[in-house]
């Protein structure tokens, strides 16, 4: 034998590097070059990712019952033409106080726009391979004028309308149109709405969140809203406009939502004056009740049988609307626990354009730097999402920057794991063919998360920013928006000014064609009458 | 009880799921899961290592499933081609000594190992021009995905059955140390291409020695690639050459032809920094496989370039595609046409296209017009050694600026790329962006000098580094390795932060 011969050496060595590089896990973030360093872990893909999903969350997705379901539906409907039964339960009461709304709308023009083109934009990454897709699609309704709906459905980040009341008040301005949007009937603890006002009682309000106390009555009943309020006789709710943002004091027309097993009967009132009773048939879908007039407030008390609320709608014509449909804790698997149909229905009632999904700050766990667990459940989120609103477009918000306290040195450090989060998340939407926006480079351009702590635009958590922080992003996401709009706004005034460029070209050439006739036979008629008049 | 076993369960489901084939998580030789596996691998060579066929066994098997967890059930064409030209090769030696027609067998293999090369090769691309001419949905194709290493174990397959034939190799009597040739896992992804005549003789050794230089010599290998491979190449391909070319920063001459350098060293440290990870390893098993790199910017003629750049492919395309047309016996102009022939269909290899064709032309070209200047001028030299320092510096200056515009043509996504950069360059160029260039893009500025450092450094300091981690000994090894890891994760974290992207695939395996 050798006695030079390392080749022992191998598994030794192997293992060594192993520990050596498991223990750099143990390196505290430090400053280098005036870079911080991140704290890597090589273990992070490996490591149990039970721990980050331990979601509270029974649901799990279920797309297969889900086409079921909705394919339930299509067939009843098309069973009532066939078998020309009787008429099928009305969807929509209408009550109008003022003439309908006209639905005109026109292409906007690039001076309509106020855009910094100089400013750095963080752009909305949109994976659909089609060449003319859902979000081309929505972006080309904007540049037309017309009216867009968003949903915009998230966790605790946006409670109480931080982030998407200065989004829709941006999009309004930008966009035209006016109103809060959906506004929930009743909701099982207190919050705060400074866009809105809302007062209920005598309601049993139930979150879909908390799936273990939900009766069977109400478990296949939830919108994306995530709230519902069941009501006797006697219960009632007040919302009513605020002027915290200009375009919000008052509307022009308001939606309830409802649903009513057996035939029921209630009174909405507006603006505190004018009322009117609505006799509802039983019916195992969703109805509104669809109210045009002037509004600052609107009530609604159940007067007869049983309801189930989810709440109501305040709007404008035409313009942009934005939906906050925020659902505390909820990682976006609360999906999975709404109802594929009830959310059809709505769908078909409000027409929604595009859907934003902004989840995650609950699923980071410090360090952890694998989430394909959390990845392919929100590609089936996304499946979800698609299937209850085929027509829209759908963005995944990249999950916020967050720090930590080191309970060491109780310093403030970055939890290291939002860009590897971020990914993932930017990857399920890849592989799904929709949008994604990067909220933690957004944040990053406005000086990352210390930054919103010092400036007041964020809790001292490090987690949870507050409506200052909120306008911040939100002017950043908006801007993404606008700013392809305007590019298409831009894009097809050069276009229509190159049509007409050639047309007026097309025009000349015909004139100087004709004119060149003209002087190649005038000296024939000349010579013609000069000789006749010799 | 039961929570017990439902954790019980859920780690085996986590268990089974890692080590099944993920093709969105390919198993590299720079993945966490490849340290683990090595790890566990590393202690049974050991005990098997000086049992030539147990060992033998033992790699393939390892080989194997690392080819599973890289290409998924791609497995069964690498061992298809493994049987069919094992036994192919088996009746070309028959046909020898018997002084029959070697042949038609050669031709079978070749055809074999064309076809699937060119099944995979070509057809997204046939595919596409057929629909873009007469419209979406003529041909209803899924996308080939292209097995990953392909080329690699297709052309070393040709190569067995052609020195065959040619009588340099007798043929193997095992088909397990065939398997090895074709399949030994450091090799697999990237080459380089072993010679069999050089790698056979390592397989069935029964003397396997790693002398304390050797592992030295491994550690400095694996250190090196994967600073060059994992931290230089990935942060200036991401951080500054693809911004740039997307036009991100500007329409700049100063960026756009700072974009094609950082192409050049980019393109260098990927493909060469992940050979040297793989000879590494290969080293630490006591495999030696060649080297694929030789500083080849160093070049001073293109000649030279192809002496020095890819090494184990510029050999094989000689060996088998410039001689099997010819070579040089054929008369000076059929040597020209060869040398074009060869380079066009090296070219060809990298991706059916006209920027690729055009790459390999212009080298095919530029190898041609060097052996004309050879021939018509007296002083002309092949090697940079040869030269004086000014002539040299000259020479080099311009291989290395012919070879970077080449790797414009070879990196563009069309020709109108091509000629946009160009244009910047030619008619926007202007000195005073320098600092705001490197105001911007200061951390790909700094890997790029570096990079372009690491690379114009003598050779002989290789020896001096080698000799100095002998000293070392273990621990300084281990550090080092360790500390390189570390660079690697840092750099890694930074760009999953910058650019949203972290990890992925070398950028040589597109091809």
């Amino acid at each position: 034998m050798n006695r030079s011969d390392r080749s022992s050496r191998v598994g030794w060595f192997t293992l060594s590097v192993v520990l050596g590089v498991m223990a750099l896990a143990l390196i505290p973030p430090f400053e280098l070059f005036g870079m911080l360093t991140a704290r890597v872990d090589l273990l992070s893909e490996l490591r149990a990712e039970s721990l980050a999903d331990e979601a509270p969350m029974e649901y799990t997705a279920d797309i297969e019952r889900l086409e079921q379901e909705l394919a339930t539906m299509e067939v009843v409907d098309s069973a009532a033409i066939v078998d020309r039964l009787p008429e099928p339960p009305v969807t929509r009461y209408e009550w109008s106080l003022a003439a309908p709304a006209t639905q005109e709308h026109r292409p906007l023009r690039s001076e309509e726009f106020a855009v910094d083109t100089t400013r750095r934009v963080i752009a909305i990454e949109d994976f659909d391979t089609l060449a003319h897709g859902k979000f081309d699609h929505f972006i080309e309704k904007l540049a037309d004028g017309e009216h867009v709906r968003i949903a915009f459905m998230g966790d605790s980040f946006i409670e109480g309308d931080i982030l998407t009341s200065d989004f829709r008040a941006i999009m309004q301005e930008q966009f035209g149109g006016r109103g809060v949007g959906f506004v929930a009937c009743d909701i099982p603890f207190a919050t705060v709405r400074k866009s809105v006002k809302r007062s209920s009682s005598g309601w049993i309000a139930y979150s879909v969140m908390k799936p273990k106390s939900l009766p069977e009555r109400v478990k296949d009943k939830f919108f994306v809203s995530g709230y519902l309020a069941e009501g006797k006789a006697g219960a009632t709710t007040r919302w009513s406009s605020t002027d915290a943002f200009s375009t919000l004091d008052s509307c022009s027309r308001a939606r309830v939502f409802l649903y009513s097993r057996d035939s029921s009967s209630v009174i909405v009132e507006v603006n505190d004056s004018l009322r009117q009773s609505f006799d509802i048939e039983g019916a195992d879908m969703l109805r509104e009740l669809y109210i045009e007039a002037p509004i600052s407030s609107l009530r609604l008390r159940v007067e007869r049988g049983e309801v189930l609320c989810y709440g109501a709608s305040l709007e404008g014509d035409g313009g942009v609307m934005v939906d906050n449909f925020s659902v505390r804790s909820n990682n976006g698997h609360a999906i999975f626990g709404t109802s594929a149909k009830i959310n059809r229905q709505a769908d078909d009632m409000l027409g929604y354009d595009l859907v934003v999904l902004q989840y995650g700050l609950n699923i980071m766990q410090k360090g952890q730097r694998g989430y394909s667990r959390y990845r392919d459940q929100l590609r089936d989120m996304i499946a979800y999402a698609e299937r209850c609103f085929p027509n829209a477009a759908i963005v995944v918000m990249g999950v916020s920057d967050r720090w930590v306290k080191n309970e060491e040195t109780s310093k403030y450090e970055p939890i290291g794991s939002v860009d590897a989060l971020s990914s993932y998340q930017r990857a399920a939407a890849d592989s799904t063919n929709v949008a994604f926006w990067s909220t933690a480079k957004a944040m990053e351009k406005l000086g990352g998360m210390p930054a919103f702590v010092s400036k007041g635009w964020a809790a001292k958590d490090y987690t949870h920013i507050n409506f200052q922080g909120g306008r911040r992003i939100a002017k950043e996401l908006a801007a993404s928006i606008i700013n392809e709009v305007y590019a298409l706004v831009v894009e097809r005034e050069e276009e229509a000014k190159r049509l007409a460029e050639i047309e007026r070209e097309r025009r000349e050439a015909t004139k100087r064609y004709i004119q060149s006739q003209i002087d190649a036979v005038l000296p024939i008629i000349e010579g013609v009458q000069q000789s006749v008049t010799e | 009880m039961t929570e017990l076993l439902r954790f019980a369960d859920d780690v085996w489901h986590r268990i089974v799921a890692m080590l099944v084939y993920d093709g969105g998580a390919p198993l590299t030789l720079t993945t966490g899961f490849f340290i683990f596996a090595f790890l566990l691998f590393s202690f049974g060579y050991v005990a098997v290592r000086h049992r030539a066929h147990l060992r033998t066994w033992y790699v393939v098997l390892f080989s194997l499933y690392f080819y599973y967890k890289l290409s998924g059930l791609y497995l069964l064409l690498l061992l298809g081609v493994a049987i069919s030209d094992f036994l192919i090769g088996r009746r070309v030696a028959k046909a020898r000594d018997r002084g029959g027609k070697t042949k038609w067998w050669v031709t079978l293999s070749v055809v074999i190992n064309i076809a699937i090369l060119a099944y995979f090769k070509a057809t997204n691309f046939f595919v596409g021009v057929i629909n873009d001419l007469y419209g979406t949905g003529t041909l209803d194709w899924q996308s080939v995905v292209v097995p990953a290493g392909v080329s690699f174990f297709v052309f070393q397959s040709i190569a067995y059955v052609v020195d065959i034939s040619r009588g340099t190799i007798a043929p193997l009597r095992r088909f397990s140390d065939y398997l090895f040739l074709l399949s030994f896992f450091p090799k697999m992804f990237l080459g380089p291409l072993v010679k069999a005549k050089e790698f056979i003789p390592q397989i069935e050794s029964r003397n396997l020695v790693v002398t304390r230089e050797d592992f030295a010599r491994a550690v400095m290998l694996v250190a090196r690639g994967l600073v060059k491979y994992a931290v230089i190449a990935k942060s200036l391909g991401l951080l500054f050459v693809a911004p740039a070319f997307a036009g991100e920063l500007g329409d700049g001459g100063l960026v756009a032809l700072m974009a094609i350098y950082g192409f050049t060293l980019q393109i260098y440290c990927d493909f060469s920094g992940y050979s040297d990870i793989a000879q590494g390893v290969a080293l630490m098993l006591g495999f030696r496989l060649p080297d694929n790199f030789d500083a080849p910017y160093k070049s001073a003629t293109i000649t030279e370039f192809w002496r020095r750049w890819h090494i184990s492919l510029s050999t094989w395309l000689k060996d088998y595609l410039y001689i099997s047309l010819g070579g040089n016996r054929k008369g000076t102009l059929r040597t020209y046409l060869n040398l074009i022939i060869t380079m066009f269909l090296g070219g060809l290899w990298h991706g059916v296209g006209l920027t690729f064709i055009a790459w390999g032309v212009l080298h095919g070209v530029a190898l041609a017009l060097h052996k004309v200047w050879l021939k018509v001028v007296p002083w002309a030299k092949t090697l940079g050694r040869d030269m004086g320092v000014v002539r040299r510096i000259g020479a080099t200056f311009l291989t290395f600026n012919l070879v970077a515009f080449g790797w414009l043509l070879f990196t563009a996504e069309d020709m109108a790329q091509v000629g946009d950069m160009l244009g910047r360059i030619a008619y926007n160029f202007s000195f005073a962006e320098f600092v705001p260039m490197v105001e911007e893009s200061k951390v790909a500025m700094i890997m790029m000098a570096v990079g372009y450092l690491m690379h114009f450094l003598p050779k002989s300091l290789n020896n001096s580094a080698v000799r100095g981690i002998t000293r070392l000994g273990f621990v300084g090894e281990w550090l080092i390795v360790v500390v390189a890891i570390w660079l690697v994760m840092q750099c890694d974290a930074l760009l999953m932060l910058h650019t949203g992207v972290g990890g992925g695939l070398p950028m040589y395996a597109n091809f």
